[in-house]
């Protein structure tokens, strides 16, 4: 989350009549900033992880397990001893192999039961940087912990399990249904305070007309009735409108109902942003990751627990999608358009619908043939100078409203500034994310974020996914490797990412040959020098040979397995590992580094042919295996007090010599 | 006549060839698979041209036999295989923004005697194809010589073991420093070396290397032994994945032989045949080089060249 700028938040009915002058305003800042950086090169290779956190308070006496609401204090204590450390004066100790560090950054997330972390600065493509990245995360843990209440710590699940039961899981304790989100599960205080959030929660719920809708599929287990109605909603509830929601079906059978924001935007991410040398590297980048979405996302699986309920798929993407879904029922086309402009696919949070890079190998065929454009915004870049298919992207984003406005930012259009455009950028939260340098700072160039992993239980986890992402791109660069596939088929896949066990027993749409044709460069070298070769041959050589016609897209493609994608098939497509370990063939790394590499690299390796389980199924199996576990989908306070110290364990040992988690990260007992 | 064979650049727009078997993809394979196909596509550029302006179908088999010539190219008494185009840059940006590293394979049972003006052909040919004027790094590869990281006792087997003797290393690496004070080459590193083998070396040494690199099945056990004392040489212990013996001359011969055989058609079917280069074929040696953008971590060019001496010009060996 960027900086929370202060002020006079606007309510929706107010926000809504704003809304043009925010889109107009914020494309006329894109323009002035597209102009000013798209000349922008050779920056450097620059990357950032963020991490995120769910903090959790232990009873041990009572045996349960609540998420802490201590976020502001945690986080003001952070910044105190940030601001020391970078005084020289040393803060609360000891930085011991951190020395010459810069301290982490933390900051506040949606959820006031979350922290994010990032590096103190971004990383370089230093192989000896690459080594600090696990350290650096460990560390990030460490300084967290310190800030924290003696029962509270750190923890990397995605989602904590019993958020929104009718117990007290939360500390301190406050009864749900307030005015902002208006959930019968939570209540407004399990958001940020800051006004932004509850603003956000409250325009995304008034502009959709009731409440956000989750409804994840239960896990039928040999004990859970059916059919499965969740038996956690109260329909009885009359203290808001919205309470009606569930009284006209919001709630479906054998589904696990959720109602509000924070079921999906308190979920922990891994998300990892790259500086390219400049704009057209962003952009094939962008395109390049975006097939990669949800692959990753089904290699990193791990949140198959909602609401104290075992459900039927293993991560948390669509359930964030639903919770910030702000589409009224006439842009979901469950009521003819009549007052809005447009039929929208998709919510705000999603697949990503666009490619941009002006790459001679983008077929159109590969193009959303369902894309929502703003046509006026469109017209508006291209007259600005912005090509057709840069333009098409922002005019797509651009088809939302802005959600939180302040007033204050309304009086005069800064171009210098890009506010408003971050205002719609920034609530459009796709798979990939494509960032214009910040307005305000000429030292940062054109970046790209991807965005689709599960955050994972282990620090050893989080480094080897964010570095082998890194290293893909260096792959893709290197070989200019070609994974482009119709993004439909990247819709598709989302969605295939999310089945029990995906990673083993579904299988993905992925382009069979990531190699492009023969470099142009001999045939032009040949033609254009013809006259130096002793020739036999006649002038013809001048022409070069017609390059064969284009195959149907759908034979560039087809269906492979996880572990075909990411190990490689034989006489089939190569493989994402062998690529990256090719290029750092290519490459000079020392041993050292090369070695953790490669237990990185392994990790993956693993994961994708099943040797290693998944977050999402240690999980399943720990509750599976819980003596007290009826065998009925509930995940008990009991159960997940025992899973969160195991939690606690498995990230401080890692699964080895045999302890919790070897399943996870070693493979075998010893 | 010398043969000189490249691979032209390897990162550049789709050989899929070059990661095809990753398993068993040692630079050996690599460095065959990305040979066999630039030769097929520059054959490629010229067989589909001619047709129709030539004769096309008509080509009789005298023609035939000098096929090659359409792709190769003689020049400076040394065939070119196929022909390099020297005119066209070798790299996008300015010289400053790359870490240029070369790995020069000398070859079992070539006389190290030979090595002096195999090292200068070898650079000569890498500073022509980037379009620098010196490269960053220099990396040698004795032949023989096998990195044990179960064994660290050096045990230095004599001459008769087919190993490469310590004074030819001693002397090459002569060679090596007078590049090395001409500027042409920044730092200089050796391949497999342990230790013991290093420890000896070094008093031999005016430049010292400043690099070693180990084979990538050992870097997770590297001896500590020689972790310490790279560290206290400020040696970098770098790995590879390099093949032992990268360039077999039945392999050479194969590559370059005839056509029905999978070859480029250069070399003679038949010690008597007149369709191609007669003779004895002996591969010299076997460069690599890479270039990468240092603050990206971008490989944009990576090669080969390989000299082979064919027919008379084979030497006799001293």
């Amino acid at each position: 989350m960027g900086l929370l700028a202060l002020g006079t938040a606007l309510e929706w009915p107010e926000a809504k009549k704003k809304a043009d002058q925010v889109r107009q305003w914020g494309i006329e800042q894109l323009l002035a900033n597209w102009r000013r950086a798209k000349g922008k090169e050779r920056d450097a290779l620059l990357w950032g992880d963020e991490v995120e956190y769910l903090v959790v308070a232990l009873d041990d006496e009572a045996k349960k397990a609540r998420l802490s609401l201590a976020q502001a204090e945690i986080l003001k204590s952070l910044a105190r001893d940030e601001a020391l450390w970078t005084a020289g004066s040393g803060g609360d100790g000891e930085r011991g192999e951190h020395e010459g560090e810069k301290p982490p950054h933390f900051h506040p997330e949606f959820g006031r039961f979350m922290l994010e972390a990032t590096p103190g600065e971004p990383w370089g493509i230093g192989f000896k940087d690459l080594l600090k990245v696990e350290s650096n995360m460990k560390w990030r843990r460490e300084v967290a912990k310190a800030h924290m209440a003696p029962n509270e710590s750190p923890i990397t699940l995605t989602t904590f399990p019993r958020l929104g039961t009718k117990d007290d899981y939360i500390q301190p304790y406050y009864p749900p249904s307030g005015p902002a989100l208006r959930s019968q599960f939570v209540p407004d205080e399990i958001a940020n305070p800051h006004i932004r959030f509850p603003t956000l929660a409250a325009n995304i719920r008034s502009r959709r007309g009731r409440k956000v809708e989750l409804n994840v599929p239960v896990f039928k287990d040999q004990n859970t009735p059916s059919p499965f109605k969740d038996p956690t909603v109260n329909y009885d509830l009359h203290q808001w409108p919205e309470d009606a929601d569930v009284r006209n079906g919001a709630a479906k059978d054998d589904h696990v109902y959720m109602d509000a924001m924070a079921f999906g935007m308190g979920s922990c991410c891994l998300q990892i942003t790259f500086q390219a040398k400049n704009m057209t590297e962003g952009r094939k980048l962008y395109d390049q990751l975006s097939p990669l979405g949800p692959i990753l996302l089904a290699l990193t699986a791990a949140t198959p627990i909602y609401k104290g309920f075992l459900v039927d798929t293993d991560v948390r993407w669509n359930q964030i999608g639903a919770a910030v879904d702000d589409r009224t029922p006439e842009e979901l086309g469950e009521a003819p358009l009549k007052n809005d402009r447009w039929r929208i696919p998709k919510s705000r949070y999603a697949s990503n619908s666009t490619y941009i890079s002006q790459d001679p190998r983008l077929r159109k065929e590969y193009l959303d043939p369902d894309l929502v454009v703003d046509e006026d915004i469109k017209n508006r870049l291209i007259e600005g100078g912005m090509d057709d298919m840069l333009a098409t992207h922002f005019a797509h984003l651009f088809i939302r409203d802005p959600l939180v406005i302040f007033s204050e930012d309304l009086e005069e259009l800064d171009l210098h500034k890009g506010d408003h455009f971050e205002n719609l950028q920034s609530t459009n939260w796709q798979h990939m994310r494509f960032k214009p340098p910040p307005s305000e700072k000429d030292d940062i160039g054109w970046r790209v974020e991807f965005r689709s992993m599960e955050i994972q239980i282990t620090d050893f986890e989080n480094a080897a996914f964010s570095i082998f992402i890194v290293l893909i791109t260096r792959a893709i660069l290197s070989f200019d490797l070609n994974f482009y596939l119709p993004i439909p088929r990247t819709t598709e896949n989302m969605e295939t990412a999310h089945a029990r066990n995906a990673v083993l027993d579904s299988k993905f749409y992925f382009r069979k040959d990531p190699f492009g044709r023969r470099a142009p460069r001999h045939a032009a070298q040949h033609s254009s020098h013809g006259s130096t070769f002793s020739s036999t041959t006649s002038s013809a050589v001048n022409t070069p040979p017609p390059s064969p016609p284009l195959g149907p897209v759908e034979t560039e493609y087809e269906l492979m397995t996880i572990a075909e994608i990411v190990n490689g098939c034989p006489d089939g497509f190569p493989g994402l590992i062998p690529l990256v370990e090719s290029y750092l063939n290519s490459v000079n790394v020392d041993v050292e580094t090369r070695c953790f590499l490669a237990s990185y690299l392994d990790l993956i390796r693993k994961r994708a042919d099943g040797t290693l389980w998944t977050g999402a199924k240690w999980i399943r199996e720990f509750v599976a295996k819980h003596p007290s576990y009826k065998h009925d989908s509930v995940v008990s306070e009991e159960i997940t007090y025992d899973l969160v110290k195991a939690v606690e364990e498995v990230t401080a040992k890692e699964g080895k010599h045999g302890s919790i988690g070897w399943e996870l990260l070693r493979g075998k007992k010893n | 006549m010398k043969l000189i064979l490249s691979t032209s650049n390897i990162m550049n727009g789709g050989r899929p060839s070059v990661i095809r078997q990753p398993l068993t993809q040692k630079s050996n394979v690599e460095l065959i698979t990305s040979l066999r196909s630039n030769f097929v596509a520059s054959q490629a550029i010229d067989t589909e041209v001619p047709n129709g302006t030539n004769g096309g179908a008509n080509g009789t088999h005298t023609e035939k036999c000098r096929d090659y010539s359409t792709w190769t190219e003689d020049r400076d008494s040394a065939l070119y295989i196929p022909a390099v185009d020297f005119s066209q840059p070798g790299l996008s940006e300015e010289r400053d923004q790359y870490d240029i590293t070369v790995k020069l394979f000398y070859l079992p049972g070539i006389p190290a005697s030979r090595r002096c003006a195999h090292t200068r052909e070898a650079i000569d040919l890498v500073l022509k194809e980037l379009h620098v004027k010196s490269i960053d790094l220099l990396i040698v590869s004795f032949p023989g010589i096998l990195f044990d990281a179960d064994d660290d006792s050096d045990d230095e087997g004599s001459e008769s073991s087919g190993e490469d003797d310590f004074d030819s290393m001693v002397q090459t690496w002569h060679v090596l420093e007078s590049l090395h004070e001409q500027g042409m080459i920044a730092q200089l590193g050796v391949a497999e070396f342990g230790s013991e083998r290093l420890a000896r070396f070094l008093p031999h040494t005016t430049v010292k290397p400043s690099v070693d690199q180990i084979n990538l099945k050992d870097c997770c056990v590297v001896p500590k032994s020689l972790i310490l004392y790279a560290k206290e040489e400020k040696i970098q212990l770098l790995t590879h994945n390099d093949c032992n013996d990268i360039l077999p001359v039945g392999t050479t011969r194969e590559l370059l032989g005839p056509a029905d055989k999978g070859g480029a058609g250069i070399l003679a079917s038949a010690p008597d045949a007149n369709d191609g280069i007669q003779g004895h074929i002996e591969t010299q040696w076997v460069v690599k080089y890479t270039a990468v953008v240092k603050d990206r971590g971008v490989v944009e060019n990576k090669g080969y060249f390989a000299l082979a001496d064919v027919g008379t010009c084979v030497k006799a060996r001293s």
